[in-house]
């Protein structure tokens, strides 16, 4: 079953996906969670765009996020389409972004919200990365929560 | 020029539509227009939903309609906008008749979610898959989201953080729209629950367990807006649209940047119809809310204005919301209990809303209520519209 759902992943990235959901992809496989900038009004966008969602300009250039997250909300669904249990995903928040999902790779009942985190990489299919964060070890947990 | 909902039908809430799309939607078309004591011949418009907002397919399904029902109008449109689908094809009905364009408009909304058609598992799974895509996107779908629960339920995680409750402050919510629903016979859950079966519920994703959701339901509503002129002369009692607003904002599912723990959609939404209508939450007596969750039903009467941030759960428990406040939430049994067809939604609850102001609704009937609104939502209150309805 997961060749036809990879095969139809890629099939409808080539529809529903674009060039900068491309140049992302690229990105992720490098082991970068990277997004867009806009060179007009400075706002970072996610997921990345070729213009800016924010003032509308059209100069935008690529940036790299900081690394480290902290956790905004999180959940685990029963039946997901991709990952068996525990299929533990969240919103986190990155500084200066905003909070978007993620896979969280750990246990539910070892999360809180306010938790820090750290960026990783996860190869999905052939050719498709996500990102994911785990709790950043050896940083306390702070008055963090956002 | 006025718009009155003259007529109103719905079939009962179930899990799958008692008979095929064509005769549903004709059964319903001929009993919305009975009711507002109007020959079809006199229907000069047609908005409809697709048959299903996922699925079947709904290419040209007003083109359709209009040859199957022998309707020829002035005005016709098929309309998508996800959850809020419904209400936009009411609202287009309105802003004709207003408009002065048509004199009486049919609006017929349905939605099948229980697809029985024979397909082989990997046809299956790869339609799943690709619509999936779509709907979430080239990254959040990546994860695997398969329904839009997880999202609520990250909404109802931070509810309860930022205002200090509990799952068990969002149990009550279930409890008394259940209550609601035990009386009427269109809702398709009418057992009887308390709050530890809420608690005790399989757990469907932290902390929204399964009586925490909307049913999964099939369902189809029809109405008929008309001048009033029309519908005075057809001798019906009149239901005025007074007001509607309606907002959205540029996010899908989770906003990258606002809370999630109030809704800013259905606040400008609220406040548009109040300030077009004249009226303020208080002068509501009865409302119907696109609560697919219990926690998002909370967040609902807090953002359309009835209650302050965080007061919702309180307002519950104290049963404000069901009899001894000002307002009368969902009699219907809201989206919890009546059932969900999420394309048919929002006419169910305009269809609530004018049996409650004619003074029909039976077992469930609001005393005295003159005042209503409906509130319906897509994606995760990414878009939001609010009607008032007033008794003539």
């Amino acid at each position: 079953m997961k060749d036809i759902i990879d095969a139809a992943t890629k099939d409808a990235l080539s529809v529903f996906g674009g060039r900068a959901t491309e140049e992302f992809q690229r990105r992720l496989a490098q082991g970068r969670l990277c997004s867009t900038r806009c060179r007009a009004c400075h706002a970072v966008a996610f997921p990345p765009r070729e213009f800016c969602p924010d003032c509308h300009g059209r100069e935008v250039e690529w940036i790299e996020l900081p690394k480290e997250a902290t956790l905004y909300a999180f959940t685990q669904q029963q039946r997901g389409l991709r990952f068996l249990a525990p299929d533990v995903i969240g919103l986190v928040e990155v500084q200066g972004v905003g909070h978007f999902l993620s896979r969280i790779d750990a246990p539910f009942e070892s999360l809180a919200i306010g938790m820090r985190l750290a960026v990783g990489f996860l190869q999905i299919a052939p050719g498709i990365w996500v990102h994911q964060y785990r709790p950043a070890r050896g940083v306390p947990d702070g008055p963090h929560d956002p | 020029m006025k718009a009155v909902v003259a007529g109103a039908a719905a079939i009962p809430v179930r899990r799958k539509l008692e008979r095929p799309v064509r005769d549903t939607a004709a059964e319903l078309a001929f009993a919305a227009a009975a009711d507002a004591g109007l020959p079809l011949s006199r229907i000069d418009g047609l908005f409809v939903s697709p048959p299903a907002l996922g699925g079947v397919p709904g290419f040209m399904w007003s083109c359709t309609l209009a040859h199957h029902l022998g309707l020829a109008t002035r005005s016709q449109a098929l309309v998508e906008c996800g959850g809020l689908t419904a209400a936009v094809a009411f609202k287009l009905a309105v802003q004709e008749v207003r408009a002065g364009r048509i004199s009486a408009a049919l609006v017929i909304a349905m939605d099948v979610r229980a697809d029985d058609r024979a397909e082989d598992f990997e046809f299956f799974i790869r339609n799943m898959t690709e619509d999936l895509l779509g709907l979430y996107g080239p990254y959040d779908a990546l994860y695997g989201i398969a329904a839009p629960i997880p999202y609520y339920a990250m909404s109802a995680q931070r509810y309860l953080h930022e205002h200090e409750l509990t799952r068990a402050d969002l149990a009550p919510v279930a409890v008394a729209l259940r209550r609601n629903a035990e009386k009427n016979e269109r809702a398709e859950l009418r057992k009887p629950i308390s709050v530890e079966d809420v608690l005790a519920a399989p757990m469907i994703c932290p902390p929204l367990g399964l009586l925490d959701c909307s049913a999964f339901a099939s369902g189809a509503a029809a109405v008929v807006v008309a001048r009033e002129e029309v519908a005075r002369e057809a001798g019906r009692p009149l239901v005025f649209v007074r007001a509607l607003g309606e907002a959205h904002e540029a996010a899908h599912f989770a906003p990258l940047r606002a809370p999630l723990s109030s809704f800013p959609s259905a606040r400008a939404a609220a406040a548009e119809a109040f300030s077009g209508a004249r009226l303020a939450p208080g002068d509501v007596d009865v409302a119907e809310v696109y609560g697919v969750f219990s926690a998002t039903e909370l967040m609902l009467y807090e953002s359309l204005g009835f209650f302050p941030e965080g007061r919702g759960a309180a307002a519950v428990r104290e049963g404000l919301t069901s009899g001894t406040g000002s307002t009368v939430f969902d009699p219907s049994g809201g989206r919890l209990s009546l059932g969900h067809p999420a394309g048919a939604t929002p006419l169910y609850s305009v269809v609530e809303i004018v049996e409650q102001l004619r003074g029909t609704a039976g077992a469930r009937q609001v005393k005295d209520a003159v005042v209503g609104l409906f509130h319906a939502e897509h994606g995760m209150l990414n878009g939001s519209l609010v009607g008032l309805l007033e008794a003539g």
